[in-house]
């Protein structure tokens, strides 16, 4: 790698006023998996890297007023070890524990997954499906936005060299839901998703039919989408394998796919389909195992 | 730029002066000459790199020296000695898991931290704790039963049944 500057500041204000001071010219560092790899390819030579791994800040799983509150610099380790989360949010553990490898997992952080933009980011289809927030940090100010309103382009987000993401909060009212996660892989293990998905579902109170259900779609569009259609369609349809089979055909007519060395649009469509009927499976079998009525 | 940097070493500290770009990695190989963690990919795609950074399995060519500062790195030469051999590598030796010997640093720091944490493992609980360790020789057979002899109980019902498997 080029040689560049180092600081490790120790409070969320420190390094935002670091970047800013060097704009454009600094990077925030996270975990490393994919900022220092994209800098050894020279894709990118920052002068500058702040560190953020010592700020306590943006580290830290636990329940808020708001909801589920995780730090950025989380990592995918933490957050798939979390009994928190596995209790409140589960398909977010399951996207969290299918990333790279125990290595990368290791380092690699939530916030970084999510910031990359990648379309195909793991940790984009669960905290989607389950309308999570992120807090953004810049020199003068605080506030959240919606996940969705941060994937804003793929390899971009929609934070400013001068910003920071602080945390994600899943709400209070989408924790304790039946949730579930897929991802089609070409390995078991190293592996980017060729199609992800997960899905929220909550039966209404009889049981029998489905209240309401989210779905998370990655790597079939610029970036993680929701698959409303496919939701309306389900709210108030019976609980049927035919019906969940029925809406993950029409998520499959929301997502833009494209042809790439990993798959054919087409094998993606497929995927699509096949991935999204078993995440919704997966929660409705989680929402009966539950209470029934899916809290 | 330079920063000193202080790093418990297979239980012992030692120092270095270190520019912001140095990886875990390059100091331990080129500066500390502790060449058993190799420089495969170096990108954190193959694993050959694998130390444990507080106990934890990470690729060291993906963590700036500077970052493990004040820290415990464990490398395959703290894991035991011609002499001493670790369990786990005389059970490599013995059930041949080793080829050209490049993976093998990795392969034994990853069982390590998968014993330490689990220690008895399916052969499931194995392969996902090695999947981030690739091995162009051995098709990780051999390496996943030098790991499962050492696991306590489990690892060898597991073993007879994949010996049966393939005699048939």
């Amino acid at each position: 790698m080029k040689s560049f500057s180092y600081a490790a500041p120790t409070s969320v204000e420190e390094a935002v006023a670091l970047l800013a001071d060097a704009m454009p010219h600094a990077k925030p560092l996270g975990g490393g998996t994919d900022l220092l790899v994209r800098m050894k390819r020279n894709l990118l030579a920052p002068k500058l890297l702040v560190d953020l791994a010592a700020i306590p800040e943006l580290t830290g799983i636990e329940q808020i007023e708001q909801g589920l509150r995780i730090g950025s610099m989380v990592t995918h380790a933490e957050i798939a070890a979390s009994r928190l989360v596995h209790e409140q949010a589960p398909a977010v553990a399951a996207a969290s524990a299918a990333v790279g490898s125990v290595q990368t997992r290791n380092l690699g952080t939530i916030g970084g997954n999510l910031v990359s933009c990648v379309p195909s980011i793991d940790g984009g289809p669960a905290l989607l499906a389950l309308d999570a927030m992120v807090t953004v940090a810049a020199p003068d100010r605080r506030w959240q936005m919606p996940l969705e309103e941060l994937l804003f382009q793929p390899h971009c987000s929609a934070l400013t060299p001068d910003e920071v993401l602080v945390d994600i909060v899943i709400p209070s009212q989408s924790l304790g839901k039946a949730s579930a996660f897929e991802k089609y892989r070409r390995r078991k293990g190293l592996s980017l998703a060729v199609v992800n998905a997960a899905a929220v579902v909550e039966l209404d109170p009889s049981g029998e039919r489905i209240g309401r259900a989210a779905i998370g779609l990655g790597a079939v569009a610029p970036t993680t989408i929701r698959a409303r259609r496919a939701e309306e369609f389900l709210a108030g349809q019976p609980a049927s394998v035919e019906i969940l089979a029925e809406a993950a055909q029409i998520a499959v007519q929301e997502t833009a796919p494209i042809d790439d060395f990993r798959a054919s649009a087409e094998y993606r469509r497929h995927l699509v389909a096949v991935l999204t009927r078993r995440a919704l499976e997966g929660a409705l079998a989680r929402a009966r195992s539950g209470s029934g009525s899916g809290r | 730029m330079h920063f000193d940097v202080r790093i418990l070493v297979n239980g012992s500290w030692r120092t270095a002066s270190v520019e912001p770009q140095v990886t875990l990695l390059d100091l331990l190989r080129d500066e500390w000459h502790l060449t058993g963690a190799k420089r495969g990919c170096d990108e954190g795609d193959c694993g050959a790199c694998t130390v444990l950074l507080d106990g934890k399995p990470v690729n060291s060519c993906l963590v700036l020296a500077v970052r493990a500062n004040g820290r415990s790195v464990s490398t395959v030469e703290g894991l035991g000695d011609e002499d001493h051999l670790h369990p786990l590598q005389q059970a490599f030796i013995e059930h041949g898991a080793l080829q050209c010997g490049y993976c093998g640093g990795g392969m034994l720091m990853s069982a390590k931290a998968l014993l330490d944490a689990n220690p008895s493992p399916t052969e499931a609980e194995i392969r996902q704790a090695l999947a981030g360790n690739l091995c162009r020789c051995t098709g990780h057979v051999k390496i996943v039963e030098a790991v499962q002899s050492v696991s306590r109980a489990g690892g060898g019902a597991e073993r007879e049944q994949a010996k049966t498997e393939g005699e048939r």
